[in-house]
């Protein structure tokens, strides 16, 4: 809840940052993050690869955007725009480990329990490569700033357009840093 | 004689597949392959050590937190560093909350409806269904009033011709064999647990800083300032949310999970009989009560061939016994050579080949405690607690047994527990020792802090040269260890074993099948296109092994693909 008691409105970054262009998501909120200002009542969401863990972050939300990276048809770094409908159109697969993939069926639970967010938005990219490694490839990187525009978009749909910072701040992406920026005194 | 794989086909590689030959109704004999190679310590060679966490919590998303914590203990092992009270207290209740959370979502969430059969519970009388539950237990959320709401809501979901979430289960199968009260019943928890575990996932966000990937873990301690009169740190008003929080989900924990393990224990007796498996068990001590990690709140050690009387304690973070007898073999796995190294000397390269029943099939390595395949998770702690006589685990052991057997109206021992059943009992018993335990750790914070102590972090330093550390943390799903090499203050080698490696490991040189592949054998199939029966025992373990990747297949139209060859 928000301080108004209204329920959220959460912009969920999904993917691992250990995984290529699998980090996407997580890489969109924090530029996102670092070019505007949240609006009240909202929420930017590093989640990485919650699975069914992602419910707790749809029960109280009235309205969530994914920013993912999807399987479709397409050239890498395209960009694609799924609402509700479209997302639970296919069934969720039978899964043997409980931690696969699992946003279809969080989806699923919420409205089990209270209906869940009444309006779901997915920006999804088509990766290059989704392998182990922290660098992006040059294609999905340059979607991001097309990812931003598109979640800026949705939450002016929703109401509550997020303002440009007057002056944007270093995003956190930590994990891109090459190694060497850590290096330690003693290893000189 | 018929084979059925489990393999549910994405585009993306990533999971667990189970082959099984049948025969006679019968699994004769199985194996388990992960279906995707991760490799990903090799991410953090050449960085600083104390950034390591940050990076291992990315392993896998649902299990964050425990490897945030293996990490920065390997590394504080390295360097024989000691973490302030305050620090300890905070990790563990962190860790207490993620487990309950993690407990909970995977008996309700991920795994009661391979015994609840949600069609059934249409059928049900919901004041029959509420008389019963009275029986057992005083929750208030029982009400004939509520089970209304719950069936009805159900009913409109067939009426839609969409089950949504229940769309996908073995509805009608004949194993199914609980009364549609039961069934309703269960319905009615499951979508109860969902918000239990919203609430105790804030425990980790207070403490955390963040969720689902913590903010607040240092090498040397947490970076929770404390000051009681700061709206900006911790603070009593945030102790006590906590508290508020912990009193919420133990109450659930006590009324409703217990009573609910307890029944289909009982309902599904014979499901105590299948799905022993490997019955040498490992786990590790752990919520340290003291600076240097050698008192623990939870004991761990080892037992061989499933004889109690055989336990060997694991004492503390420098623990040699084990520092020394974990190696891990690549002879089934699709890697280059056939070793068996430690885990501080791997140097694994991919060579993948194809599945082959007598060579090498899966990406997961079949990790070894003295040579011998060892199960892990809640049952292996459990076994070690009764084992050596602690007195909370006995107790709730023991109270499990008995409130089962009076519901089955026979007599449960300990033997019971080396079973599929037998690992969700242990689970639920371990959660009931994690509530009472997270109460006493935040009582153990507060009055640390009450008597002035508010010191988080003490600084590592990396001298010059190479050190070795291994960190260990009992975590949901059991054993999990990381190990570092560190070299001139930068990481020069770094490897995770972790519990579903364990578990759901390959053979290995000898040919002993690790525990998933044990403990398929012998157990029935009734309908080899449905084989529900399997994933009740691999679901038994909490398996967990394709959370490194995430990309969603919204348009995919695939399914699992079961198929009897």
């Amino acid at each position: 809840m928000d301080e108004n008691g209204e329920r959220m409105i959460r912009v969920l970054g999904l993917g691992n940052v250990l995984m290529s262009d699998d980090g996407l998501g997580p890489y969109v909120v924090r530029v996102l993050e670092a070019n505007y200002e949240c609006p009240s009542g909202v929420e930017f969401v590093d989640a990485g690869t919650p699975g069914l863990d992602l419910t707790p972050y749809l029960l109280d939300a009235r309205a969530v955007i994914f920013v993912d990276t999807v399987s479709s048809k397409g050239q890498p770094g395209e960009i694609r725009v799924y609402e509700r409908d479209e997302i639970l159109k296919y069934p969720p697969q039978t899964r043997t480990g409980p931690h696969d993939p699992a946003l279809k069926e969080a989806l699923l639970r919420v409205a089990a329990v209270n209906g869940g967010p009444e309006q779901v938005t997915l920006i999804g990219v088509i990766p290059q490569w989704v392998a182990t490694g922290v660098a992006m490839s040059p294609i999905v990187q340059d979607a991001v700033p097309r990812a931003v525009v598109a979640v800026v978009e949705a939450l002016t749909r929703l109401g509550k357009p997020p303002v440009l910072r007057e002056r944007a701040i270093q995003p956190d992406l930590w994990w891109c840093d090459a190694p060497e920026k850590f290096s330690h005194p003693a290893a000189k | 004689m018929s084979r059925i794989t489990i393999d549910p086909v994405t585009r993306i590689e990533g999971h667990l597949r189970i082959d099984a030959e049948i025969d006679g109704g019968v699994v004769r004999k199985a194996w388990s392959s992960g279906q995707m190679f991760r490799g990903i310590e090799r991410i953090l060679q050449g960085r600083d050590p104390r950034e390591a966490w940050l990076f291992t919590q990315r392993f896998c998303g649902v299990c964050t937190t425990v490897h945030a914590i293996a990490s920065v203990r390997a590394v504080e092992n390295a360097l024989q560093l000691q973490v302030p009270l305050n620090a300890q207290y905070i990790r563990n209740l962190i860790l207490a909350a993620h487990a309950m959370h993690d407990h909970i979502v995977h008996f309700y969430h991920l795994s009661a409806l391979d015994w609840v059969d949600v069609v059934s519970a249409l059928q049900a009388d919901p004041a029959k269904t509420s008389a019963l539950a009275e029986t057992l237990s005083t929750w208030p959320g029982n009400s004939k009033m509520k089970l209304t709401a719950v069936r009805d809501k159900l009913k409109g979901f067939v009426d839609n011709g969409q089950l949504g979430i229940f769309q996908n289960g073995y509805w009608g199968h004949p194993a199914m064999k609980l009364s549609p009260e039961v069934n309703l019943l269960a319905v009615s928890h499951y979508l109860e647990a969902l918000e239990q575990q919203r609430r105790i996932n804030q425990v980790v966000a207070i403490l955390g800083g963040k969720t689902p990937n913590i903010q607040n873990l240092a090498v040397g301690g947490v970076a929770n300032a404390i000051n009681l009169d700061n709206q900006a740190t911790l603070n009593m008003d945030k102790l006590y949310q906590v508290k508020d929080l912990i009193d919420e989900i133990q109450a659930f924990i006590q009324q409703v999970y217990f009573v609910d393990v307890c029944a289909i224990g009982a309902m599904y007796a014979d499901w105590l009989t299948y799905g022993k498996g490997v019955t040498n068990y490992l786990s590790v001590p752990d919520l340290p009560l003291d600076s240097a990690g050698t008192q623990f709140d939870f004991p761990g050690g080892v037992i061989m061939n499933g004889d109690l009387s055989s336990v060997q304690e694991i004492r503390t973070f420098n623990e040699p016994f084990f520092k020394e007898n974990v190696t891990e073999s690549i002879a089934r796995a699709w890697y280059d050579g056939d070793w068996t190294k430690h885990p501080f000397e791997e140097d694994t390269e991919p060579r993948y080949t194809s599945f082959q029943d007598n060579g090498k099939y899966s990406w997961v390595k079949a990790p070894r405690f003295k040579g011998h395949p060892m199960q892990v998770g809640p049952l292996a702690q459990v076994l070690a607690g009764v084992a050596l006589g602690h007195k909370p685990t006995v107790k709730w052991a023991t109270k499990t047994l008995e409130t089962a057997g009076s519901i089955a109206k026979t007599t449960l021992t300990p033997a019971v527990l080396h079973s599929t059943l037998g690992r969700h009992a242990a689970r639920m018993i371990r959660t009931q020792l994690i509530a009472e335990l997270a109460q006493k750790h935040w009582n153990l914070l507060v009055n640390n802090i009450a008597k002035g102590d508010t010191s988080i972090y003490n600084e590592p330093v990396f001298p010059k040269g190479e050190q070795r550390g291994f960190g260990f943390h009992e975590a949901p799903r059991g054993t999990l260890s990381h190990w570092v090499v560190i070299r001139d203050g930068k990481i020069a080698n770094y490897q995770a074993v972790v519990p579903s490696t364990w578990n759901a490991g390959p053979r290995d040189e000898k040919d002993q099948p690790g525990p998933y592949e044990a403990s398929l054998v012998g157990n029935p199939v009734a309908d080899a296109e449905r084989p529900l029966e399997l994933i009740r025992t691999v679901h038994s373990f909490d398996p967990c092994l394709a959370c490194a990747i995430h990309t969603v297949d919204v348009e995919g139209t695939e399914i699992a693909k079961v198929k009897a060859l």
